[in-house]
This record gives structure tokens, C-alpha cells and sequence, in this order.
């Protein structure tokens, strides 16, 4: 089965469905691809219970209305449940293969999201530690709360909204730990109170925790968590860290689920098959490179490829929504003023950089881990074994550690362990950008690879 | 509501509810135990991307029960091994 | 030492890791160069096939006979470690045209424990194998190991034994007075040695031609299928018939030929695929598909097994598809231990035992003429 769209759109979030909207009203076939049952994306994931969804969202309607304008749009077709598991440029056409066949265009538009970033510590691979996406997706997704005795911890102002929806909806909230400290915000004031809009939402929703009691503690993280007798999560070790991230005193909490992010890793294994030009920011966050049309660089050149989102830079929905518009309007050579849309994304994307600097990830959580500390979920290798490797085998980088231990060789193919052990292993730029590529994006069966008609 | 068994037991859960979930609603947060040490593991990341809520579904493995849809019917254990 | 080894050892993978402990062994004191990490070329793309099986009597297969014992010698001299494991290979055809027993009964005669076997014994050896496969052959000689450990491991009894490995040294220039190699000039340094030698694989062309020689060695490019974690239904390496007729041609086109077998770890990996594309990036995945359709040709319970990762090596070959074990013809001391195509892993120890014999003025076990690089003069017209 081959489809062949004028423009196809990947990523049913916020960029994606803007972008869509923009490119459909100037006059071009979408095909709107998405691995998600519901369009939103992670942003705004819905049960499809309105009153529910409405309770759960910080602001439902915005997301309601434009998911709405792009069911409702006729040049718009939707493809939920559909998963990629590949991609190639073949004779100047992409394509893109499901295991039902193929989707085929020459404009593309990535805008595949994020996903939580996380870090090993010890006890993290308890069932009952999961990221502030998980606890957020159980409740906007299923309406289910992750747990009754809950920790929020890590940093960044994603676990405002993650603590006040579970506060909301019946959560004991123990423990809401930020590690750091009180006062970045006003070392890096100038560009966020150039935002008033984004810290007026802050607010809110620290005024909702403090109505539930619950004091966002700075300067704290958890560093450990332990299991019951039943094996899943029963209590974690808190610390008292410094400016760097050492640990200077401990305390312990019970609780069911600890919800630990540090932020967000954007997927770019697509952008790598394609060949896009990707680069590595002060983070070690891997992006992809886009023009001022949020178009991407790559060698062929009867194809267009832009990139809208999280992909080009950890930015939230409203900086994906402007870059969807952008890149709708640029893949539909239409001949509306972007100006004022380039503008508010330029204000967006300083926003966005600014917040790096109040939230970032410092080093010092390396000094959490244990010996046993697991650092490769999937396949069960340990710090020690990474140690181990480095000192018999003089193996320093994180290739050879992977080839030497197999770490991120298991199922999430590096998703959740790759940047972790880049960090761990001081990677330069360019080995992060090798160690992003994955040709099979997603598993897929022999026999489905097997299929007549592949391209 | 609709019915499945997870480990021989009949669970009722609501139509549209992932696997993960309706298992998190009863109290079960352990889908699988790992290949070497035999490790419990579960719902870690919730939207898919790091595999470890892997369950066995109708006989079949590896699967993402965060991102699984329950059916009526289903026949769900804890994922042994691989 | 560094300033002045021994011997220059230009490559990190299998064959310079070999060689480096082979030289080592004897007493002399070996500098391993590599630009990159150690074994970052061809060999951690490589399965970690020790075959006898898929090779014809020639002295490719005597090679490997010995190399095949030699692995295990390695073993026990550096205390394993690497996942060797006698595991056996089984040859299968779907009928009688592939001339397999032909090919059994003529590798007996050059010392192989070749056994054909009936249907029924095939599937006592492989029960899930198709029962559309009725022909087979058993080679209890063929092996396995982990290739990334094994030169990893190497390395360190190299180090241990002392020897030196600088990683990320760019090879820039090989020197030489008047017609004898003095030293080595990398990005990290210059050595000099009266004993460098080329074991840079598919880029062996290229050290050649720094040192002012040339070797036609070309990538022939291959993919590996890696499959998820799975239960273990594969009990030995398990490929079809029509791989030793992949192994020996030139053609420039794909070929490819179905080779299965698990792991310690549990997932499934298929080969094989051959093209001659030059250095070509990126994964054509109507290759994959053919690798797929092939393997669950031989097993069809692979149909329901999910694809986890695919990888891609290039193959260092030569136009004769031997490799090359032997002095420079233009340059003393310059040796090449180079362009083993897909039997890199299989063929390390033996190559490196007679690349060293060569060099030490020692009596060896077999005569190192078929692999000379001499014998490409003619060829390239130097």
C-alpha cells in the first residue's frame, strides 16, 4: 500500500497540528501521520471526555479548537495508530514504510516531539519511579492516577503543572523537590520578564499547589529510591544538594511513585536517516538545523524536509505551535508576512534558552550513582560494569563502552540510557550525533519486513 | 466496562484504557520481570519510548502495555524473560 | 618504547590485535595505531564467524583449519573472556541442485569434519528450521565469539605483556630510506620501526598508499539484522548453501544468501548481504527485506519476531578474494595483514601466526605464496 500526499506531516502534537492547519489553508493535500490513538501529542493528551479533559489541561480549549480545525479540514487526512519504522529519500521521493506499506511525498514536516529526560540514580528502575510524562500521560491520556503518595522531583518548570494535576485529582503530593536553587530565576530575570504571559502561568500554578500545601522545595532531589518487600516503590532517599549537586544531607519519604524529570530529549533518529544537518547545543541536546522557514538541511535537493517543535530545541507548545505555523506556511510557498510569526518565534526561542540557564543539568548528579546503580534498563548493565569496561579495556567513549557492555543495544535502542552514558563518558558533539542514528526507528516483525511491495 | 484476565484473574475496566493503566487502577504495577536478573520492572516513561512496561499479550511478548489498548477478552500475564 | 617499537602495528581491529599479540608472544615490543577507538573498522560489525564450512579446499581453507585451533590456543593464553563457544554449523538446502554433498566430501579430503546428515537429524540438530529443508551438512568445527571482546581482550594481554595501543592517531605519513621502512607520522606522533605493519582493513589501500605502494583493496558492503531478545530456537550458526557461492564471487551486483544464528544475549542475527557499492552511507532497506525473506525462508517462526536494529560493515576485499599476508614488494618492511573480506574474525589468529613467522624468519605451517602482495603487481601495473 503506497500513499502519496503533497505534503505529509509527522507528529500529531502541537507542531505538527499547526502545521498542518497552515499548509491545508494554503491550498496543499496533508497527510497527518501519528503514532498516537488521539491526536495532541504529549501536550495535549486526552481521555476524549471533554468535562475530564477540560479539568486535566491548563488551557483544553486552545488544543480542542485546533485538533477540531484539523478533523474538520478536508485537505487534512489523519493517520492515528500509524508508527514508522523507516524512512529513505528514493528517486527524490521520501519515503516513509508502516507495516502496511508506505507513505510517499516530497515535503515532509518533522514534528515528532519530545520525550522526558532522564537520568540513572539508584532504585530508579523500581516500578513506581516513572517520569513526570508518565504521571501526566496516565492522567490526561487514561485518567488514572499514577499513585497515592507522590513525589515530584527533578527540574524545570514542567513539574509545576505534573505536581498541581495530581494534587488536583486526589494525590497526596509528599514531596515537590526542584534542584535548583531559589534564586536562578532572578539571575536570568531580563529575558523572562520579557515573557510576562509564561510567568503569570507559573504562578498559577504554584498558587494551585499552595492551596493543596505543597512547598516546592529548591535545592532537593531524590538520589535514591527503595522497594517493599513486593518489589515495586515504597520510599526514597531525598538530598539537601549544594550549587554543584553533591549531596550535603539526607532524608527519607515514603511514598508509591516518584515522578523524576530533568527536562526533555527531542527523538532526531528520522532527521539522521534523512540526513539532515543536526548539531549539539550547550546541553548536549542533539537538534535539528532549520532556516528561518524551519526548513532543514539536506543534500537532495527535489526535497523539502522543515522541522517544527521540540525537534529544532526543547521550547514547550507555544514556541511548537509558532514553528508549525512557520513551517505550514513554508512548505506551502505561501505568500503571507511571516514577520510578525518569526518574531514572536524569535521571543519564544530566547524564552526557551533563558530557561535552560535557570534549570540546568549540572554533573553532579554523576556523583548519586552507585556501584549497582542500573544504567542500561533493557539490558541490565550496571555503573560497575561500565567502570569495569573502562578500566580493562582503556575504553573511553561511548561507542566502545556500548560495543564492550552492550548498553543501549536493548530495546529502547538508547532512547532513555544514550544520553546519560554520552554525559557519563564526556562525548563530543559529533559522537552524540552518530549515536542518535537508528535505522529501524521502531520495532517491526520479520514478517512484516518480509512484505512484497516494500520500497 | 469491559473484562480481562491479567495472570488468571478477571480485571473490569472502563473501554479505551491502556494496559499499564487499568493494571495501575487494580494495584498491579509490575508487567514484567527481567531477562537476567529477573528484575521487576513497569510503567516508566508511559508514552512508549523506553520499553519497559513490556507484557505478554495473548501469548505474545514484547509488548508496551502503556501504549496498548485493553480489549475485551484479552489474556494479559507478567513477561518472563524475553 | 613508544619512540621506537619493534614493530608498528597500523590498525586496532581483529587483525592488527592478533598480530600484536602474536608479535608480542615472541618477545618484541609492538606499538597498535588506530585513528580511532579500538576495533571501531570492520570487526564490531562483524558476527564473529569462525567457519571452516564455507570455504572450498584451497589454502583460504587450510587458513582456516588452522586458524579455527589457533582461536582456541588464543583463549586459553589470554584466559577467554570473549564468548568463544564451539557451536557448530549447520549448511542447508532446500534441494539437491546446490551440489552440497559435491562440497562436503571434497572438504573432507582437505581435513574438514564435514558430515552430511538426513532430514531427520537436520531437524533433531535445528527443530524450527522449515521442513521445506530436506539437505544439510554438519560442521562441528565452526565457531563463534564476540568480536569487539575478543580484540578488546587481546589488547589488553598485549598491553599486559608490553605492548602499547594509541587510539585516535591518524596515520599521515609512512617514511622510508631507500626502499626500508624507518618510521610512522600520526596525528599523535612519530615512531620508527623497521617492522610496520598494514592491518588496516578496508582502508589498508589507503595506508598502502601512504607509504608509496598500493593494494587493491575494495569494501564490499554487508548488513546484519539484529532481532529482539527472543527465546532460544537456534541451536548453531545456520546458512543456506548458496553462501560459499556468494563468498567466492565477484559480481558486482547484491548477493545475498541467508546465514542465522543466536546469541548469549538472546537476540537473532541475519545475514548475509554482499554489494560492492564503495563506501556507501545509510541502509538500503530492500536488502533488509531480502535478509528477512530469507531467513524466514529457513525459519519460519521468524515471521512473528520483530527487527530491533540493523547495522552495516564494510568488507575489506581483494580481486581475488584472498586475503593478504606478506612482505610490501616495493618496500622492506613494510608487511600487509590485510583484505580478509567476511572470514576477518575466523582467519585473525592464523593469519597473524604466519605474518609473524614471515616476518621472524621463522618456519611456519602452511606457505604464505597464495596470499603474497606480490601478487597484484602485475595487476596494477606497478
Amino acid at each position: 500500500m503506497e500513499v502519496r500526499y503533497q505534503v505529509i506531516v509527522l507528529g500529531g502534537g502541537p507542531a505538527g497540528l499547526n502545521a498542518a492547519k497552515y499548509a491545508a489553508n494554503s491550498g496543499c493535500e496533508v497527510g497527518l501521520i501519528d503514532a498516537g490513538t488521539r491526536l495532541g501529542g504529549q501536550y495535549w493528551r486526552h481521555t476524549g471526555h471533554e468535562e475530564f479533559d477540560q479539568t486535566v489541561h491548563h488551557n483544553f480549549d486552545q488544543g480542542s479548537l485546533l485538533m477540531d480545525a484539523v478533523l474538520a479540514n478536508p485537505r487534512i487526512t489523519i493517520h492515528s495508530d500509524t508508527t514508522i519504522w523507516s524512512v529513505s529519500i528514493i528517486n527524490d521521493e521520501i519515503v516513509l514504510r508502516t507495516k502496511d506499506g508506505a507513505f510517499i511525498t516530497q515535503r515532509l514536516i518533522i514534528a515528532t516531539g519530545a520525550y522526558d529526560r532522564t537520568l540513572p540514580f539508584p532504585g530508579w528502575d523500581i516500578p513506581g519511579v516513572m517520569t513526570p510524562g508518565a504521571a501526566q500521560s496516565l492522567l490526561k491520556g487514561q485518567g488514572v492516577l499514577a499513585g497515592k503518595r507522590v513525589v515530584v522531583a527533578g527540574t524545570g518548570p514542567f513539574l509545576l503543572p505534573v505536581a498541581s494535576g495530581l494534587s488536583n485529582h486526589g494525590a497526596s503530593l509528599v514531596g515537590l523537590l526542584e534542584a535548583s536553587g531559589k534564586y536562578s530565576w532572578a539571575k536570568n530575570s531580563l529575558e523572562l520578564l520579557r515573557n510576562p504571559a509564561k510567568a503569570v502561568e507559573g504562578l498559577g500554578y504554584l498558587l494551585e499547589l499552595r492551596r493543596g500545601k505543597v512547598a516546592l522545595r529548591f535545592r532537593q532531589a531524590v538520589v535514591a529510591a527503595h522497594a517493599g518487600a513486593d518489589g515495586t516503590l515504597e520510599s526514597v532517599t531525598i538530598a539537601n544538594i549544594d550549587s554543584a549537586w553533591q549531596i550535603r544531607s539526607t532524608y527519607k519519604l515514603s511514598c508509591d511513585v516518584v515522578a523524576v524529570g530533568w527536562g526533555f530529549t527531542a527523538d532526531t533518529a528520522i532527521a539522521s536517516s534523512l540526513g539532515l544537518t543536526l548539531e549539539v547545543d550547550e546541553e548536549g541536546a542533539v537538534t535539528v538545523v532549520v532556516d528561518d522557514d524551519q526548513c532543514a538541511t539536506q543534500s537532495n535537493s527535489a526535497t523539502q524536509i522543515y522541522a517544527a517543535g521540540e525537534l529544532t530545541g526543547i521550547g514547550g507548545s507555544d514556541l511548537a505551535l509558532v514553528e508549525g505555523a512557520i513551517a505550514g506556511l513554508a512548505v506551502a510557498d505561501s505568500t503571507s508576512d511571516l514577520k510578525a510569526l518569526k518574531k514572536r518565534r524569535n521571543k519564544l526561542q530566547r524564552f526557551a534558552k533563558a530557561l535552560t540557564k535557570v534549570y540546568p543539568v549540572l554533573p553532579g548528579w554523576k556523583s548519586w550513582l552507585s556501584e549497582e546503580t542500573t544504567i542500561c534498563r533493557c539490558e541490565e548493565i550496571s555503573y560497575s560494569d561500565i567502570d569495569a569496561a573502562k578500566e580493562e579495556f582503556d575504553a573511553h567513549d561511548a561507542r566502545s563502552i556500548k560495543l564492550l557492555t552492550r548498553c543501549g543495544m536493548g530495546l529502547c535502542q538508547g532512547r532513555i540510557c544514550g544520553r546519560a552514558i554520552a554525559d557519563l563518558m564526556n562525548s563530543t558533539p559529533q559522537e552524540r550525533i552518530n549515536a542518535t542514528t537508528r535505522p529501524i526507528l521502531s520495532p517491526i516483525t520479520l514478517g512484516e519486513v518480509a512484505q512484497e511491495g516494500l520500497l | 466496562m469491559i473484562t480481562f484476565t491479567f495472570e488468571g484473574l478477571p480485571l473490569e475496566v472502563q473501554p479505551g484504557i491502556s494496559i499499564a493503566a487499568a493494571l495501575i487502577t487494580h494495584g498491579e504495577r509490575i508487567t514484567r520481570l527481567t531477562r537476567f536478573n529477573s528484575n521487576p520492572r513497569g510503567l516508566f516513561c508511559g508514552i512508549g519510548a523506553c520499553f519497559d512496561c513490556l507484557i505478554e499479550v495473548d501469548g505474545q511478548p514484547n509488548q508496551r502495555s502503556c501504549i496498548t489498548t485493553v480489549k475485551e477478552g484479552m489474556v494479559v500475564k507478567v513477561q518472563r524473560g524475553s | 618504547m613508544s619512540q621506537s617499537p619493534d614493530a608498528i602495528v597500523i590498525g586496532a581491529g581483529i587483525i592488527g590485535a592478533t598480530t600484536a599479540l602474536s608479535l608480542t608472544n615472541a618477545g618484541l615490543k609492538v606499538l597498535v595505531l588506530d585513528r580511532g577507538s579500538i576495533a571501531s573498522g570492520t570487526t564490531s560489525a562483524g558476527e564473529g564467524n569462525i567457519l571452516v564450512s564455507d570455504k572450498e579446499p584451497g589454502a583460504e581453507l587450510d587458513l582456516a583449519l588452522r586458524s579455527r585451533d589457533a582461536w582456541f590456543e588464543l583463549s586459553d593464553d589470554i584466559g577467554g573472556g570473549f564468548e568463544l563457544e564451539a557451536k557448530g554449523g549447520v549448511v542447508v538446502a532446500a534441494n539437491n541442485s546446490s551440489g552440497l554433498q559435491h562440497l562436503t566430501a571434497k572438504q573432507r579430503s582437505a581435513g574438514i569434519d564435514a558430515r552430511d546428515i538426513t532430514s531427520a537429524e537436520l531437524w533433531d540438530l535445528e527443530p524450527h528450521l522449515s521442513r521445506d529443508i530436506t539437505i544439510g551438512a554438519y560442521y562441528p568445527q565452526d565457531a563463534q565469539c564476540q568480536p569487539m571482546l575478543a580484540t578488546a581482550r587481546i589488547l589488553q594481554a598485549v598491553k599486559k605483556r608490553g605492548g602499547e595501543i594509541i587510539t585516535g592517531a591518524e596515520v599521515q605519513e609512512i617514511l622510508s630510506k631507500r626502499g626500508v621502512v624507518s618510521s610512522v607520522v600520526t596525528s599523535k606522533g612519530s615512531f620508527s620501526s623497521p617492522v610496520v605493519i598494514n592491518a588496516a582493513g578496508t582502508w589498508a589501500g589507503s595506508i598502502a598508499r601512504l607509504a608509496g605502494s598500493d593494494l587493491p583493496i575494495a569494501p564490499r558492503r554487508g548488513f546484519i539484522l539484529v532481532s529482539v531478545p527472543t527465546t532460544h530456537k537456534i541451536f548453531h550458526k545456520v546458512y543456506s548453501a548458496d553462501y560459499v557461492a556468494n563468498v567466492a564471487s565477484g559480481d558486482a551486483d547484491l548477493q545475498s544468501s541467508a546465514v542465522v544464528e543466536g546469541t548469549q544475549s538472546g537476540t537473532i542475527l541475519i545475514g548475509a548481504s554482499r554489494e560492492r557499492v564503495g563506501f556507501k552511507e545509510g541502509i538500503d532497506y530492500s536488502v533488509v527485506r531480502i535478509l528477512a525473506r530469507q531467513a524466514i525462508a529457513l525459519f519460519p517462526f521468524l515471521a512473528e519476531v520483530q527487527l530491533m536494529r540493523v547495522y552495516r560493515g564494510f568488507r575489506p576485499y581483494a580481486p581475488d578474494h584472498l586475503p593478504v599476508i606478506g612482505q610490501d614488494p616495493m618496500i622492506k618492511g613494510l608487511w600487509h595483514n590485510a583484505g580478509h573480506e567476511g572470514a576477518g574474525i575466523g582467519l585473525a589468529p592464523a593469519s597473524a601466526q604466519l605474518l609473524s613467522d614471515s616476518i621472524l624468519e621463522r618456519k611456519s605451517f602452511m606457505n604464505s605464496a597464495p596470499f603474497a602482495p606480490s601478487r597484484f603487481l602485475s595487476v596494477s601495473g606497478l
